[in-house]
């Protein structure tokens, strides 16, 4: 019996090629889609892999500004050897600080980030030693434990590197007191090699003050522990230790550091679950589209099946037994769409990979992908045979097999309905795409304060800031370069910042959250910031030791009238002597805190370099490395552009970009191929109609409207639907967004007629098909 | 007797008015006899044909075959009695295109759930019996009108019915085929089928033991 409804569904399947592919190419689109939504949510769900996720801990920290909570990945140096010594239930703690190190074995050179932390750290992540253990790991502290990838990059395979010295930033040694496996793929704290923290924080006396916050703190927790009773300890922890702050570390699961890291008012408020969740529903509804198509294609064609019906029924076949075959049909028809998935998802992967810059793979071996595949098809196949079967199973064999063309309304009316759905579907989409696009845009083209272009970013190293003055000379001298300037923090990021300012006319100074960069004077110059009142800092550092420069809104905060002259009291009292334009850093949707600038070199980190707009780039880069390898040439010559690091900043909402893009087309694409075949079906349904009124005298035109006015009735319904619906989901997300479009009437107007454009064009194609068709033999036909 | 119709009628609502198809029609007809319905378009010859097998339903009297009241029957066992005794000849073949004219005979006997083994030995017989063994793997559309009726029979008869129902049996056929296809059907009634064919030609007509004129739904005796 299941052989012989195999055996119809394939000769079917061949009889009626066109529809098959339409049918089978969508759902197999949609499917596709469904699966490279599934891989990368696969993905996202498995981050921090590490055997201990259910018990280790990051400690983020809230501090009050303003009455609300803002939450930092920073904490105070000694609490985590506070946290080990007085909470109960806590196992082990590590503060830690991440760093990029240039490592030389012979020629080979490489720089990567790693961590100096504290010996539990390496317990904490669970770390696999090949080499070494994690006992004694730490004991010598020139000590450092590197991965298996290191350890090959720098040694080659297959060689032991235990005790070997290795030499880093070409000045300090370290002796190799393990390697171990290469970390997970996805992790939210990366690091390549482990150090002692005192190898850091020796001659560091800040590293052991609850005053400064700059510490990645860890802890594992007993598996006994109660997740309650130790987060409430661990948030008295430091106000208990430093009476003047308020600050409250508390413990973020390893399980959450992925998905869930946004903080609003010091409380999770989602992340990239968001995305996630968003993505799912995408995937279950480009499935649904499909399926609909696959519905809709099948009853539309019931008129060719209506005598099979008639006939298996007067041979005695039951309706449960014609369901059962329609099912089987439309099972075939996804399995074969399933093969065809495959392949499209062979061919679209690697595309798909670059796209959203992730390393994803088919996985055809592991279970739970093919469980995944398996219930995917299933699914479909179930769910868009189900309908076909029921409306196909009813026809009454009289009927049928008479050739009376009973006028099933509830089927055309579900049809239409359904088309309804696709289209309302699509346009939200479409919507959804331009909105999108629309904000990514608004926030990159925000007046940001500072010009990003022709701008290029280095770390400091080697003699960059003891040499800084003769490399700045050298580099103007090139002709290639109008300035160069160093800063303490990266000018797209937030940097040092803190409270506890006191400054002429300021109240509630404790509340206001200062950012701090320590500047050469050249940095306006070179990074555009611009100075609308006094003057800039002295070359000579000491004649402006006391000088401070601040930006407008912390010149609000003195009150009315010119800030120059007023006075700011760190530890020492400063007086300001300009003021600076706001720039936008950090967060790039929200307005960012005020500055204070220090003329200080001895803790920049990064270099800028303002490149000359008339000498193309690549000269410019040759030029300076000429000048970087003569000043500084322990160092290989690394850099990046900064109006490329602050398109990075956008990479998750790039992603909703891209993606929503790819999924719109998609929507509409599947959408079009449903669309296609039910107005085939039309015109062939009506063909005698239109060989008659072809006859009587209509011209081509005519008809071609008369068969597109269904159509377009029902495609614009589903733009009246879909506005509201895109609205609100748009609404929704913006709202996450303090520096946001509006939504403008314009672009629902846009999407319609988008919508109306692409249903015409599919549309037309059959009506005008049908029009130009010769009357003579559609009246023969019958 | 095979079956007997008691009063037998057919009302139904059409727009609103109520049409009789089938009125107070009584007959009897026993095992073995070839009936031939005869009237003009719209005489109810086909409704008569449906209802008596079971696709349709008369809406008043009574209707017994193989000593069961059909008419308070349930679907189910309707179905069950007319799987078991009564096979369809139409007169646009109805064959499935889909299916080789081997499958297309084999179809009632997967629905009767007959062995695989038992289904190609029935079917290799009645290929046999038909002499169409050469056209087994074709398709319907490969046959000429006469072949595919051929066919058609030949599924009717697969599941050995007692009772065959032709409606206008050779209505799309040429007078040549015409002719083979009537003579294959009175020697089937020889053989012991009991056979009900509608037709419109009187000569067709004079094949059958006995003849029925239908007009408005009713039985006209000359």
């Amino acid at each position: 019996m299941i052989l012989n409804y195999i055996k119809i569904a394939f000769r079917s399947l061949l009889k009626n090629k066109g529809y098959s592919f339409l049918n089978i190419f969508g759902l197999a689109i949609g499917i596709t889609c469904a699966s490279l939504i599934f891989l990368w949510v696969e993905d996202e769900m498995n981050f921090d892999t590490f055997e201990k996720q259910d018990q280790v801990y990051y400690l983020p920290t809230n501090q009050s500004y303003d009455g609300e909570w803002r939450t930092f990945y920073s904490t105070p140096g000694p609490l985590a050897q506070a946290i080990k010594d007085e909470v109960p239930g806590v196992l082990r703690a590590s503060r830690s600080m991440g760093e990029h190190l240039m490592f030389t074995v012979g020629d080979n050179a490489i720089n990567r980030l790693g961590r100096y932390a504290d010996a539990d750290f390496l317990d904490i992540f669970s770390l696999k030693f090949i080499e070494g253990n994690a006992t004694d790991a730490f004991k010598n502290p020139e000590a450092i434990v590197i991965t298996q990838e290191i350890a090959e990059l720098l040694y080659g395979t297959d060689t032991k590197v235990l005790g070997n010295v290795l030499k880093a930033n070409n000045q300090d040694n370290y002796v190799i007191t393990g390697v171990v496996e290469n970390l997970p793929k996805n992790v939210s704290f990366p690091f390549n090699w482990v150090a002692p923290f005192e190898r850091f924080g020796h001659d560091k006396e800040w590293t052991r003050e609850y005053g400064s916050f700059f510490s990645d703190t860890f802890v594992e927790l007993s598996p006994e522990a109660n997740f309650e009773t130790v987060d409430a300890r661990i948030r008295q922890l430091i106000p208990e230790k430093s009476e003047e702050s308020d600050s409250q570390a508390f413990l973020h699961s390893m399980n959450d550091w992925h998905l869930r890291s946004k903080f609003e008012d010091g409380k999770i408020v989602g992340g990239q679950i968001t995305y996630v969740r968003l993505f799912t529903i995408i995937a279950f509804i480009i499935l649904l589209i499909a399926c609909i198509n696959f519905m809709n294609l099948s009853t539309a064609r019931s008129e060719k099946r209506a005598n099979e019906v008639g006939v298996r029924k007067a041979m005695g076949s039951g309706r449960s037994r014609l369901m059962m075959q329609f099912i089987s049909e439309s099972l075939i028809m996804a399995f074969i769409a399933s093969f065809v998935r495959i392949l499209f998802l062979l061919i679209l992967l690697p595309q798909f990979n670059l796209l959203i810059d992730k390393n994803l793979t088919l996985g055809l071996t592991n279970p739970i992908h093919i469980m995944v595949i398996l219930s995917i098809t299933v699914l479909c196949g179930v769910f868009a045979g189900l309908y076909p079967a029921f409306y196909l199973s009813s026809f009454k064999p009289v009927e049928v097999l008479k050739g009376i063309k009973s006028t099933h309304g509830s089927a055309s009316f579900i049809r239409k309905g359904l088309v309804v759905g696709q289209f309302t579907i699509s346009t939200v989409f479409i919507i959804g795409t331009i909105l999108v696009y629309q904000q990514i845009q608004h926030v990159k083209n925000r007046e940001l304060g500072f010009e990003k272009d022709q701008l290029i970013s280095m770390k400091v190293n080697g003699k960059m800031i003891e040499k800084f003055p003769v490399i700045k000379q050298d580099l103007i001298n090139t002709g290639a370069v109008k300035d160069a300037a160093l800063c303490n923090s990266d000018i797209l990021s937030g940097g040092n910042n803190g409270s506890g300012l006191t400054w002429t006319g300021g109240t509630n100074t404790e509340d206001v959250l200062i950012s701090f960069r320590y500047i050469s004077s050249s940095f306006f110059n070179t990074t555009g910031v611009e100075i609308i009142e006094g003057r800039s800092f002295n070359e000579n550092i000491e004649k402006d030791s006391t000088s401070v420069i601040i930006t407008e809104s912390f010149a609000r905060l003195m009150g009315a009238g010119s800030a120059i002259g007023k006075q700011v009291t760190a530890d020492d009292p400063y007086t300001v002597v300009g003021v600076a334009k706001d720039f936008q850093y950090g967060d790039m949707y929200t307005t960012s805190d005020p500055v204070l600038f220090l003329n200080y070199l001895n803790q920049a980190r990064f270099f800028y370099i303002k490149t000359n707009s008339d000498v193309p780039t690549n000269e410019a880069l040759s030029k300076i490395e000429a000048v970087m390898k003569k000043n500084n040439p322990a160092f290989p010559f690394e850099y990046t552009f900064v109006d490329e690091n602050f398109n990075a900043k956008f990479q998750s909402e790039q992603l909703v970009g891209k993606l929503s893009q790819i999924f719109a087309l998609l929507a509409i694409l599947i959408s079009c191929l449903g669309l296609f075949g039910l107005a085939a079906y039309t015109a062939e349904q009506r063909s005698k109609e239109i060989g008659v009124r072809k006859v009587l005298g209509a011209s081509v035109t005519g008809i071609v409207k008369l068969l597109s006015k269904d159509f377009l009735k029902l495609v614009g319904l589903s733009i009246i639907i879909s506005i509201p619906i895109a609205w609100f989901v748009m609404r929704n997300w913006l709202q996450g967004f303090a520096y946001r479009i509006e939504i403008n009437w314009w672009i629902f107007i846009i999407a319609g007629i988008m919508a109306i454009l692409i249903a015409l064009v599919t549309v037309s194609f059959q009506a005008v098909k049908a029009a130009i068709a010769n009357p003579v033999k559609s009246l023969k036909t019958e | 007797m095979l079956l007997r119709l008691n009063q037998a009628s057919r009302i139904i609502k059409s727009g609103g008015k109520k049409v009789t198809l089938l009125d107070t029609i009584n007959l009897d007809v026993k095992e073995g006899e070839f009936i031939s319905l005869m009237g003009p378009s719209g005489s109810g010859k086909s409704t008569l044909l449906n209802c008596i097998g079971m696709l349709d339903n008369f809406t008043d009297g009574g209707y017994v075959f193989l000593e069961e009241p059909v008419h308070s029957m349930k679907e189910r066992d309707r179905s069950k009695l007319y799987k078991e005794y009564i096979g369809f000849v139409f007169q646009a073949y109805h064959l499935i295109d889909e299916l080789t004219v081997q499958e297309n005979i084999e179809t009632p006997l997967l629905y009767k759930n007959v062995k695989s083994s038992e289904r190609k030995a029935m079917v290799a017989d009645m290929l046999d019996r038909f002499n169409i063994v050469g056209k087994k793997d074709l398709f319907p559309a490969q046959l000429s009108g006469g072949q595919q009726q051929l066919v058609g029979i030949a599924r009717a008869l697969i599941s050995k019915p007692k009772l065959i129902l032709a409606d206008e049996p050779t209505g799309n056929l040429n007078s040549k085929q015409g002719i083979e296809i009537m003579e294959l059907f009175s020697e089937l009634n020889k053989e012991g089928v009991t056979i009900i064919q509608a037709t419109h030609s009187e000569s067709n007509a004079a094949y059958g033991s006995q003849i029925i004129n239908l007009l408005d739904g009713r039985i006209v005796t000359e």
